[in-house]
């Protein structure tokens, strides 16, 4: 149940935070919400990395969908050097997921450690 | 233990977070971080298929509410209550649509590529400076603000830009900014000066002065006359023979004596010409010739193929002012176009209005000009580089202009020889207020006072109007040259060889009405040898030779024959020299592997369609001859400058004995050519349009994912569709002058910059299939059609 909630308040928390802040507030969010949760290390580094994925995921959909992919097959060729899109969204997720787990991870080593 | 390995992470994490939000490896690997963020990232340019691009919006310094409405082809046609609010919402679109491009292209335009590269393009930039296109603008500007019509136009303009630019946050940057990692800066009318002489460096930069000034002192000077004459016989002038003024009010100088007129060049290197041909088409039909009894215009300028495109297209209506056409994102008005009364177009006019001069230093700071020590007026240029300190250049001024190549800064290949360089462009000149008063001409005579204010780039300039009438004008700002001046590099330490009195716009060529019932112009020379003064030129002639020649033989014109002339692929030179060519190969001397390729060209009917083999065959066999012909002819001199195909052309047909034995490099040529052939066999690629790749590739030449190559169109520069590697139609336009006007236009792009976009390059499948679009023009107090989507603007605080 907390996992669960710290996973939909990452992904929240994070979105309103980066629309009004750089992208990098996504470590910092998810880096917060396992804090004030007092998770630990493990669930720390799941909801950090499926909170920014979920969120992520979410927002690709909402661009890439409308814009029938142009836009992404695009990108996947300049940065994998093919039109593959959606190779290049798991990209994108895993990198996103990747920073927010390692961020989760964190603070649940910081629980375990500063905490008594 | 714990708290190390907690503290490790924390360090980890802040260490990878912060190698993705910035560039790395000197800017080739973007900060991903950044880039990928969905939120803020490259995800916002994917803009929705569907999306509405209606808008309520307060602008403040608006004067009075402006409408903007956008057809079925996002064209937009902007209706304002007057100039200001045109131009300023003008501005405004531009932006909206193309901020990066005109950002970028103004940057390069005066030197500023390092800022955002680095000093990878330091030599770039130094050449901009030292060229004097930052000067010019500068001079340009000048003449611009002290006119208040072109100011108020740049004024407004500029403010709208800027008011777009200042609601952008990160998020809202287009996309190359975030992959190339730099951000929009504030607009000035300085940039809109520049992308002016970016156009004038396009169309008025090309200069042969170096290698003629080598040549001419290592031929004989029969030889020399013999492959490149002062002027080409044969051309079908821009200006009819009949329509040439026969009087000038100025009298020729007196040429200085040669030792005093010229300087002399060692072996240098020099520019490529590319002298396949490049340029534009334009031409008009009277009444006489056409179905309708209408005159008809049309226009191809050619033009470097980019995305995104070089034009926008545009409708701009005020009181006094409703004009339709394409406009240039970076600069206010309408520059190719038509309105309720007339319709223009420009081809370059290529007269040679830049001329180099050997300069004599007599200390590092003072040079010798009349037997005197003069002292240069320095001008430091300061080029921002990205990561470094600033570089500062020094660049000298002479009474000539800008040291261009010196010590310091090498021609290419190392030319030591100081030279100066005079230039039009760097004179004060108001093409601003040219293009306001054409857009808002309503007959000859006005069309004729707005275009007496445009000097530079030199333009042939087309002319049709409702009432019946054509016309064309060879206008620029011209010197009167005595013969040969500026031809070659000129000594520059005497003042007899110096730019003398500028000729009268008004004795400028031009015709209006010819007795032949319609005029074309192709880049070819500009008129007969009655014309009083003397000028020469970069002028190419095939694509006028065939102009003239289907225009000739047209009675009953329709739009759609014009639609098949700006399309036509036939090669003039390919029916001129192919048949002396395959007369004079030696068929014994060949074998069944070169026989193979010949089979192609028998029956071919010298067009350059898209899936011509013959066309291929016959494109890379003339290379490998022309080449291997004049390499013997002139070996051992810098072969960059080699007589023009023209000149080839009519020295083959007279079999001149200075073409030597033609028989043997026939048969080694196409030997050579079979390699070639072999290879495109190879991959599939004998048909034209693979062999010659036309793209139309985005700005930033790394970015090929936002590039169109391969695409199937035929043509080449010397047939009218004149479309090669890079260069091209880029906006194709047929006006139908009637009491309605039906117009016609297509150009290889689309009206939005963002490669994320549906209006991207929406374009480009209609003009390499030679298609059209009807232009959606508003006559003046009509109600607009095809309304997609609008914009209501009102002045807000």
């Amino acid at each position: 149940m907390k996992l669960l909630l710290s996973i939909f308040s990452i992904s929240v928390l994070a979105g309103i935070a980066t629309w009004f802040f750089p992208w990098w507030m996504i470590a910092v969010c998810a880096f917060i919400i396992p804090v004030l949760l007092n998770l630990g290390a493990g669930k720390g580094f799941v909801s950090g990395a499926l909170g920014i994925m979920l969120l992520w995921l979410v927002v690709i959909l909402m661009r890439d969908i409308p814009n029938q992919h142009i836009l992404s097959s695009k990108m996947a060729t300049i940065i994998l050097g093919s039109p593959n899109y959606t190779v290049f969204i798991l990209i994108t997720i895993v990198l996103g997921g990747l920073i927010g787990g390692l961020s989760g991870l964190t603070a649940g080593l910081m629980n375990r450690a500063f905490r008594k | 233990m714990r708290k190390l390995l907690a503290i490790l992470f924390l360090a980890l994490t802040a260490a990878i977070v912060y190698l993705l939000n910035m560039p790395l490896m000197g800017g080739k690997v973007p900060a991903f971080g950044k880039l990928l963020d969905p939120v803020n990232g490259c995800w916002v340019s994917a803009e929705p298929v569907n999306k509405s691009f209606d808008l309520n919006l307060d602008i403040p310094g608006l004067q009075g509410p402006v409408s903007v409405y956008y057809d079925d082809r996002m064209v937009a046609h902007i209706k304002a209550a007057n100039d200001h609010d045109l131009y300023m919402v003008q501005g405004y679109v531009h932006a909206n649509f193309r901020l990066w491009q005109m950002d970028l292209q103004t940057r390069a335009a005066g030197g500023r590529v390092s800022e955002i590269l680095g000093d990878k393009a330091l030599k770039f930039d130094r050449t901009q400076r030292r060229k004097g296109m930052v000067y010019g603008a500068e001079q340009s500007l000048k003449e611009m603000e002290a006119d208040p019509r072109s100011k108020q136009m740049l004024d407004a303009y500029t403010a709208g830009i800027n008011t777009y630019i200042h609601q952008l946050k990160f998020r809202d940057y287009p996309l190359e900014y975030k992959l190339i990692g730099f951000k929009p800066e504030d607009w000035t009318n300085i940039k809109s000066a520049l992308l002016l002489k970016y156009m004038a460096d396009d169309l008025t930069g090309y200069t042969e002065d170096l290698p003629l000034t080598v040549l001419r002192d290592a031929l004989s000077p029969n030889v020399f006359q013999t492959l490149y004459p002062e002027r080409l016989q044969g051309s079908n002038t821009v200006i009819p023979s009949d329509s040439v003024p026969q009087t000038a009010s100025l009298k020729m100088p007196v040429a200085p004596a040669d030792s005093i007129a010229w300087a002399h060049l060692e072996p240098v290197d020099f520019e490529t010409p590319d002298n396949e041909g490049k340029g534009s088409n334009n031409w008009a039909l009277s009444g006489s010739r056409t179905r309708s009894g209408a005159p008809i215009l049309c226009n191809d300028p050619h033009l470097g193929l980019n995305l995104p495109s070089l034009w926008y297209e545009v409708q701009l209506e005020a009181p006094g002012i409703n004009v339709y056409g394409v406009s240039l994102p970076g600069a206010p008005g309408v520059v190719i176009g038509f309105n309720d009364h007339i319709s223009w177009g420009f081809t370059n006019n290529y007269r040679d209005v830049k001329d180099f001069y050997a300069i004599k230093p007599a200390s590092p700071h003072t040079y010798w000009f009349n037997g005197k020590e003069v002292a240069y007026t320095d001008r430091i240029e300061k080029i921002g580089i990205k990561g470094k300190a600033d570089y500062l250049d020094t660049v000298h001024y002479t009474i000539h202009g800008p040291l261009i190549y010196e010590d310091r800064f090498h021609g290419p290949d190392g030319l030591k020889k100081p030279l100066a360089l005079t230039w039009m462009a760097h004179r004060p000149s108001n093409e601003l207020l040219a293009l306001y008063l054409l857009n808002r001409s309503t007959n000859y005579d006005e069309y004729v006072n707005a275009i007496h204010q445009f000097l530079c780039p030199a333009q042939n300039m087309i002319y049709a109007d409702k009432e019946g009438n054509i016309a064309l004008w060879g206008q620029g700002q011209f010197v009167d040259k005595w013969k040969e001046q500026g031809r070659y590099v000129m000594n520059g330490t005497d003042s007899s060889t110096l730019w003398g009195q500028l000729i009268p716009v008004a004795e400028n060529p031009h015709s209006l009405n010819p007795s032949q019932g319609y005029l074309a112009s192709a880049n070819q020379t500009v008129t007969d040898s009655t014309y009083p003064y003397w000028y020469n030129g970069y002028f190419y002639e095939f694509r006028a030779w065939r102009i003239n020649q289907v225009l000739r033989g047209t009675h009953y014109a329709t739009v759609e024959d014009m639609f098949a002339l700006q399309n036509d692929v036939y090669s003039v030179l390919a029916a001129n020299v192919l048949p002396i060519m395959l007369t004079h190969l030696n068929v014994a001397a060949i074998s069944d592997r070169e026989r193979a390729y010949l089979q192609y060209l028998a029956g071919w009917d010298y067009k350059l369609s898209a899936e011509s083999i013959g066309a291929t065959v016959f494109q890379i066999w003339w290379t490998n001859f022309y080449n291997l012909l004049w390499q013997r002819v002139i070996k051992g001199l810098p072969e960059q400058l080699m007589p023009s195909p023209e000149r080839t052309m009519q020295l083959m047909k007279q079999d001149d004995p200075i073409l030597g034995n033609m028989d043997e490099l026939l048969v080694a040529s196409l030997k050579n050519s079979v390699d070639s052939l072999n290879k495109l066999k190879r991959l599939n690629k004998l048909e034209w349009y693979h062999a010659k790749n036309t793209s139309v590739n985005h700005l930033a030449k790394q970015l090929t994912a936002f590039s169109y190559t391969d695409l199937k169109i035929g043509g080449w520069g010397n047939t009218v569709n004149a479309a090669k590697g890079n260069h091209g139609p880029s906006w194709r336009m047929v006006v139908q002058m009637g009491k309605d006007i039906e117009a016609y236009g297509v150009y290889p792009g689309g009206q939005s910059g963002n490669p994320g976009s549906p209006y991207y390059a929406t374009y480009l499948d209609k003009w390499v299939k030679g298609e059209y679009y009807r232009l959606n023009f508003t006559p003046a107090g009509k109600a607009p059609e095809h309304v997609k989507y609008s914009w209501n603007l009102n002045p807000g605080k």
